[in-house]
């Protein structure tokens, strides 16, 4: 029981070391898309929102998988759903 | 199910305008914080508060199942036609193929108006379809 939970804390240690390094002493992700963003955002979609103007002028690939996504999900659960509506 | 007065007649009135506000972020999503996503939810759970407090049958007599699930199967097939565009018009899969017009007015930012209601529509119909699906499986 004692063996038990030493053995958890000291997971709790290397788990919360690990983080607290994560944190602190990772040097932080390079700046320069950001800036990139803010300044060009504007003046190359047109569209006040940056969010909207990442997820649907740089980044509209990626919410069209989000579409296939949704579809896929409303197919599935039309298909589950029928079959128990027939038996 | 007996039904109550007061949810039938507080739902009836409030659902339009839950159906505006959602048009609204929707449509305004490249001015203020909303969009596609976040505008489609707010229209479906309009459709889904009338189904709840309706009944699916008399909310399926608004917004027939048919109509949605077309809606939901073609939307996708216009967002991919809005991608061809752009290839039509010579660049790449997706580009900005409209004018931009001015930043700031409601009809700027060229075709990501467009995909916001797209997208709108859609996440509108495939949710208030699964919700649909749902509440007729009890």
């Amino acid at each position: 029981m004692k063996l038990k939970l030493l053995g958890e804390f000291l997971i709790f240690v290397v788990f919360g070391f690990v983080l607290i390094f994560g944190i602190d002493f990772i040097p932080p992700p390079p700046s320069g898309l950001k800036n990139y963003f803010v300044c060009q955002g504007v003046r190359q979609t047109g569209a006040i929102n940056l969010v909207s103007s990442i997820y649907l002028g740089y980044r509209a690939f990626d919410t069209l998988g989000e579409t296939i996504v949704l579809i896929l999900v409303v197919s599935g659960i039309v298909m589950l759903l029928e079959k128990k509506d027939k038996e | 199910m007996k039904e109550s007065e007061i949810v039938s007649v507080i739902s009836r009135k409030l659902v339009p305008y839950i159906l505006i506000f959602g048009l609204y972020l929707i449509s305004y999503g490249h001015l203020s914080p909303g969009g596609g996503f976040q505008g489609g939810v707010v229209l479906a759970s309009g459709i889904i508060l009338l189904a709840l407090a309706r009944g699916t049958d008399s909310a399926q007599k608004l917004f027939p199942e048919k109509n949605l699930r077309i809606v939901e199967a073609k939307a996708f097939f216009l967002f991919l036609f809005m991608g061809i565009g752009g290839l039509v018009a010579g660049g790449y899969f997706l580009q900005n193929f409209l004018p931009l017009g001015k930043a700031g007015e409601v009809p700027s930012a060229g075709f990501i108006f467009f995909l916001n209601l797209i997208i709108g529509l859609k996440v509108s119909a495939g949710i208030s379809l699964i919700c649909f699906y749902l509440l007729k499986g009890e």
